[in-house]
C-alpha cells in the first residue's frame, strides 16, 4: 500500500471521511483513507453485548447516559478520550478513533437544513440537495413524507416505510391528529436511517430492542456500511488501518501526515480533514499558532420524561426500537431558526437499571414500579439552537501536542428560555395526554455531540474556511466535518454534515 | 542447560511453593531432606536423604546453581537453645561449607526480619546468631546471601499464615504485641525474590530484607486478615505478654488442653520493622497491596459468591440459576475498593432483608448501593427475561417502603 499515489488523504472513517471519499473515487481519484482503528470484533453474546466481554460496562453509575455506557459506547469514543490531554470543565469531549467514528452511536435522526437553517452561510440550501439526495439514497432512510413534520424534515431523497410505531407514541400522535395543533408545534413520525427494507448487505430491522448496544442486522446506518462500498473501487481507494495522523505539515508539493506509528509519512497534493469537530481540532490546532479563543457550538439539551396515563397497565411491547419513535417542532419565537425540535423515545429499548437508580425508593421497589411504569412512559429529547450555547475553547500548544481546554456554557438568557419551552411543552403534552414528570435535566454540553462553529465555513479570519472547507490558513487542506458549519441550528446535524462532505467530495472530484 | 536449585525445606510452607515457582522459570529443583516429606508436594523433583547437621553428600551439589537453605530445626531450638550444639547453627555451617567446596556459586539463608541478638524468642536470635556465622565463613566475598523474611501470607493456609488465618476466624481475640509493627509478603513475592536472589542476585547486597515496606501494626493486620477474609471487624483484646506466658506454661502444665508454645508467643511480641524498600527495588519486586490480596482465599470467595447471588436474587426479584451472572457479578463486585464490608449474614440467606438497609438516598459511594446497581444491570440481562410486574406491584412495593423506612434510616450503615 506504501507505493499508492493518492491524490487526496482523507483523514477519519466517519461519516464525514466517507461522505466525502465516495465522490472522490467515483470520480476516478485515488484517495487513500487513513483510520486510527481497525475493523473491530464482533459484537459477543447478549451478556457480552450488553456488559462487555470483559465486563466494561459493569460498573456503578457515574450519571452519564446509559447510551454512552454501552460497550459499544465505550469502544466508540474510548480511544478517542484516552488520547487527548483535554481539560475539559462543564463539557463532556465526545469524539471517536474507532472504525466508523461516532455514527457507530449516533440516534440516527435525519433532518434537511432550509434556508433559515443555513443564515450566515456561505451557500445555500438550494445547493446542497443535490448531495442530499444522493446521501439520502445511499444511507436508507425511513419515515413519512405526508404528516405534519415531513416538510420541516426535508424532501430530498426517497423514504422507506416507517417501522411500525410503539403503542405509547402512536397514542400520542392518536391525540395530536384528532386536536388542533398549538400554533408553532408540530408532530408526526421520527425519520431515521434506519432500514425497514433490506438492501445488498444490510438487513432490515428485526424490532429487537438492541439498538442501544449496536445494531447487529446493521439496519441502522453506520459509516463502516460505507467502507464496504468505498473498498469496491479497488484501483481508486486503500485504507490505513491503524494509523493515526498526529502531525500535518505543508509540502512544496501539498500535504505530509505524519503517523503515530513513526513510520514513513504519508503525503498528497490534497488532505481532507474528517477526525470529527473535536478530533479535527486536536489535528488543526498546531497549524493555527497562536490560535484566539474559539466559539464552539453545540444544541443544548433537555431530556423530558412523560407518562401516558391511559397506558397504564398494559403489556409492554414484545417488538420494537430504541430509536425515536417521534419528532416535533416547537417555535420559539420569530427570529429566524428560533425554535426547538427532537424526538420521543419508547423506553422499552432502554436498561431500566440506569432509570430505577434516579428514582427515590429501594432498588428492588424503584426496579418493579419503573418496569411497571414501562410500558405507559416515553422521554422526549428537546434540542435547541446552538446559538444559546456559549462554549469556550483555548488552546495551549506545548511539545506533547496542543492542550485543549473546552469550557461548557450557555447564554445568559438560556435558563429563561429553556424554562418557557419546558412550560409550554408540559401544556402540549398534557393535551395530547402524556403528563410529564419531575426529572426533566439538561444534559452537559458535549454529551450528545452536534458540535459546531469552530472552523467555520465563510469566516474571514485564518481559522476559517472557504465555501468548500479549505482552511484559509493552510491552501489544499479541505475541514468536510462538523468543525466547518457555521451554525447549529435545532435540528439533527448529521445529515447535513454528510451532505456538505459530498458537496465538498464532489468540488474537489472535479477540481483535484 | 536449566539452572539447577538445591533446596533445603522443600516441605515446608514457603519451600513447597518455591517449588512451583522455581520450575515454573524452568529450574531443575534437587531437595535436601527427609525423602517422604519432599516427595508428596513435587512429584517432578529429584530428592536426596538428608538432615539438618549433617554432611551432604557433595555429588548432590556439584553443578548447582545455588543452594536455597530454608529448613530450620525447631526442635532443636527447644533442646539446645540458643548455646554452640544448636542443630540450625552448625548445620548451615555445614551445608554452606560443603556448598563452596562444591563449587556452587550462590548459598541463599532464609533468615527472619526478628534476626537480632537481643530478639524476645529463640528463633530470632538462632538465626542472627546463623547469619553472624555465615557472614564469618564468607569473608568478604559475596556468595552467602541472607534473605531476612517478613510476615508472610498468602497461598495454602500452612504455617503461621494458618495459625493467624485461624485466629482472625475469631469476632474477639484477646492478643499480645498489637502495636508492634509487622511488614506482610506474599509468598509467592518471597519466592520470586529469593529465586532472584539465587539466580541472578543484585550487586553487592549480601543481606536482604523480603518482607514488606509499609509496616502496619499487628493488631491492624489481624484485623485485615478477617476483614478481608471474612468481610468482618476484629475485636482485639490487648493482653500482657507475661499473662501469656503464665497461659503457656499453664496450657503445658493442665493435661487435656492443647500446649500454646512459649516460643510462638514471644515471636508475635517481639518483632520490629526492617527498612525493605531499596532491596525489593534492587530485586525488581512491587508488592501487592495486601488487603487485595487476601481476598483471593477460600473463605473470602465463597461469602463473594454467597452475597452476589443474594443480591442478584434480591434485583431479579426471583430466584437467578445462572451461575455465569453470579459469577460477572462476583468478579467486578471482588475488585470494587468500595467493597470492603460484608453484608449481614441474615441478608445473605434471606435477600429480602436488603430492602431493611438499603440506603435511604441511593448514592453511588455507598457500598450496597453499588452494589446493588451492578445487581441490577447484570439481572437486565438474564435469560428468560425478568416477569412484567402488574400495576399492582406498585401499591405493594410503596406500602413495603413505607414499611422499610424506618429500618433503613436506621440501618444503612449496615451494607456501606
Amino acid at each position: 500500500m506504501s507505493d499508492f499515489d493518492a491524490e487526496v488523504i482523507v483523514i477519519g472513517s466517519g461519516p464525514a471521511g466517507v461522505s466525502a471519499a465516495l465522490p472522490l473515487v467515483e470520480a476516478g481519484r485515488r484517495v487513500l483513507m487513513i483510520d486510527a482503528a481497525s475493523d473491530t470484533e464482533a459484537l459477543g453474546g447478549p451478556w457480552q453485548r450488553k456488559l462487555g466481554a470483559h465486563l466494561e460496562s459493569l460498573t456503578p453509575d457515574d450519571g452519564l447516559s446509559p447510551k454512552l455506557r454501552t460497550p459499544e459506547a465505550r469502544r466508540t469514543i474510548g480511544a478517542f478520550k484516552r488520547q487527548g490531554q483535554d481539560k475539559e470543565e462543564d463539557f463532556v469531549t465526545t469524539g471517536s478513533l474507532a472504525r466508523g467514528g461516532l455514527s457507530r452511536i449516533w440516534g440516527a435522526f435525519v433532518s434537511e437544513f432550509d434556508d433559515d437553517d443555513m443564515s450566515g452561510w456561505p451557500l445555500t440550501a438550494a445547493e446542497l440537495k443535490p448531495s442530499y439526495r444522493a446521501v439520502v439514497e445511499r444511507i436508507g432512510v425511513s419515515g413519512s413524507s405526508d404528516d405534519h413534520m415531513a416538510d420541516f424534515y426535508g424532501r430530498c431523497g426517497p423514504l422507506l416505510p416507517p417501522p411500525p410505531l410503539d403503542p405509547t407514541a402512536a397514542s400520542i400522535l392518536g391525540h395530536y391528529a384528532g386536536r388542533k395543533p398549538e400554533a408553532g408545534f408540530a408532530l408526526g413520525l421520527a425519520r431515521n436511517a434506519l432500514l425497514t427494507i433490506a438492501r445488498e448487505q444490510r438487513q432490515a430491522c428485526e424490532l429487537a430492542f438492541g439498538c442501544l448496544w449496536g445494531c447487529e442486522q446493521g439496519a441502522i446506518y453506520d459509516a463502516r456500511q460505507d467502507i464496504a462500498r468505498l473498498r469496491r473501487h479497488m484501483e481508486s481507494f486503500a485504507l490505513r488501518d491503524r494509523t493515526t495522523a498526529v502531525r500535518l505539515t505543508r509540502t512544496a508539493k501539498g500535504w505530509e501526515v505524519a503517523t503515530a506509528s513513526g513510520e514513513r509519512s504519508l503525503r498528497a497534493p490534497r488532505l481532507v480533514i474528517a477526525a470529527g469537530t473535536l478530533g479535527s481540532l486536536r489535528l488543526i490546532a498546531p497549524l493555527l499558532d497562536p490560535l484566539p479563543p474559539l466559539r464552539l457550538l453545540n444544541s443544548p439539551v433537555m431530556a423530558m420524561p412523560l407518562l401516558v396515563l391511559r397506558r397504564l397497565g398494559s403489556e409492554p411491547p414484545a417488538q420494537g426500537y430504541a430509536l425515536a419513535q417521534l419528532g416535533f417542532r416547537l417555535i420559539c419565537s420569530q427570529a429566524r431558526g428560533d425554535y426547538v425540535t427532537g424526538g420521543l423515545y419508547a423506553v422499552s429499548g432502554l436498561p431500566p437499571s440506569s432509570f430505577a437508580a434516579r428514582l427515590p425508593f429501594g432498588r428492588r421497589a424503584a426496579t418493579d414500579i419503573f418496569r411497571a411504569l414501562a410500558p405507559a412512559l416515553t422521554v422526549a429529547t428537546v434540542y435547541f439552537p446552538g446559538h444559546y450555547s456559549a462554549n469556550q475553547v483555548t488552546i495551549r500548544q506545548s511539545g506533547a501536542g496542543p492542550r485543549i481546554h473546552i469550557r461548557g456554557g450557555v447564554t445568559d438568557q438560556f435558563p429563561q428560555i429553556a424554562d418557557s419551552v419546558r412550560q409550554r411543552l408540559k401544556k402540549i403534552w398534557r393535551r395530547l395526554g402524556a403528563h410529564a414528570l419531575p426529572g426533566a435535566a439538561l444534559a452537559t454540553a458535549g454529551t450528545d455531540a452536534h458540535l459546531g462553529g469552530l472552523f467555520p465555513m465563510g469566516a474571514p479570519q485564518p481559522y476559517g474556511t472557504s465555501r468548500f472547507g479549505e482552511l484559509n490558513a493552510a491552501p489544499g487542506l479541505h475541514l468536510v466535518d462538523g468543525s466547518v458549519l457555521p451554525s447549529v441550528p435545532a435540528k439533527f446535524t448529521t445529515l447535513t454534515i454528510m451532505a456538505n462532505a459530498d458537496r465538498i467530495g464532489r468540488h474537489l472530484a472535479g477540481a483535484a | 542447560m536449566a539452572p539447577r536449585l538445591v533446596l533445603t525445606g522443600a516441605s515446608g510452607y514457603i519451600g513447597s511453593r518455591l517449588i512451583a515457582r522455581a520450575q515454573q522459570r524452568g529450574c531443575e529443583v534437587v531437595a535436601l531432606g527427609s525423602a517422604g516429606a519432599t516427595g508428596e508436594f513435587a512429584p517432578a523433583l529429584s530428592a536426596v536423604p538428608w538432615r539438618l547437621g549433617e554432611t551432604p553428600t557433595i555429588t548432590a551439589l556439584v553443578g548447582a546453581t545455588a543452594v536455597l537453605h530454608l529448613a530450620h530445626d525447631w526442635g532443636s531450638d527447644r533442646r539446645d537453645g540458643t548455646g554452640p550444639g544448636n542443630a540450625n547453627l552448625v548445620g548451615t555451617e555445614v551445608l554452606a561449607r560443603t556448598a563452596r567446596e562444591a563449587g556452587v556459586p550462590r548459598f541463599v539463608f532464609a533468615s527472619t526480619t526478628s534476626a537480632r541478638p537481643q530478639a524476645l524468642n529463640a528463633y530470632g536470635r538462632i538465626k542472627h546468631a546463623t547469619e553472624e556465622r555465615l557472614r564469618a565463613l564468607a569473608g568478604g566475598e559475596d556468595h552467602i546471601l541472607c534473605a531476612r523474611v517478613g510476615l508472610v501470607y498468602g497461598g495454602p493456609e500452612r504455617g503461621q499464615y494458618r495459625l493467624l488465618a485461624r485466629l482472625a476466624s475469631l469476632p474477639l481475640l484477646p492478643m499480645i504485641g498489637i502495636d508492634r509493627e509487622v511488614q506482610p509478603i506474599h509468598l509467592d513475592e518471597v519466592c520470586d525474590g529469593l529465586l532472584t536472589l539465587a539466580l541472578d542476585p543484585p550487586a553487592a547486597r549480601r543481606t536482604v530484607v523480603l518482607a514488606g515496606s509499609h509496616p502496619l501494626s499487628f493488631g491492624a493486620w489481624l484485623r485485615m486478615l478477617r476483614r478481608s477474609r471474612h468481610g468482618r471487624h476484629l475485636a482485639l483484646l490487648p493482653m500482657p505478654t507475661g499473662l501469656a506466658l503464665a497461659a503457656c506454661r499453664l496450657s503445658s502444665v493442665i493435661p487435656f488442653v492443647p500446649t500454646i508454645e512459649r516460643e510462638r508467643v514471644l515471636g508475635l511480641a517481639g518483632t520490629a520493622p526492617m527498612d525493605s524498600a531499596a532491596d525489593l527495588a534492587a530485586l525488581g519486586l512491587v508488592l501487592r497491596d495486601p488487603a487485595r490480596a487476601l481476598t483471593n482465599c477460600r473463605p473470602a470467595r465463597r461469602r463473594l459468591i454467597a452475597e452476589c447471588a443474594a443480591l442478584l436474587r434480591y434485583a431479579a426479584g426471583a430466584p437467578v440459576r445462572s451461575p455465569g451472572a453470579i459469577i460477572r457479578l462476583a468478579r467486578i463486585v471482588r475488585h470494587d475498593p468500595a467493597f470492603r464490608h460484608a453484608l449481614p449474614w441474615p441478608t445473605v440467606r434471606w435477600p429480602a432483608l436488603l430492602r431493611f438497609i438499603e440506603p435511604v438516598r441511593p448514592a453511588m459511594h455507598h457500598g450496597l448501593a453499588r452494589r446493588l446497581h451492578l445487581a441490577a444491570m447484570v439481572a437486565e440481562t438474564l435469560e428468560p427475561p425478568l416477569r412484567q410486574p402488574r400495576l399492582g406491584t406498585i401499591v405493594a412495593q410503596v406500602a413495603l417502603e413505607a414499611l422499610a423506612l424506618p429500618f433503613r434510616l436506621l440501618l444503612s450503615g449496615l451494607g456501606a
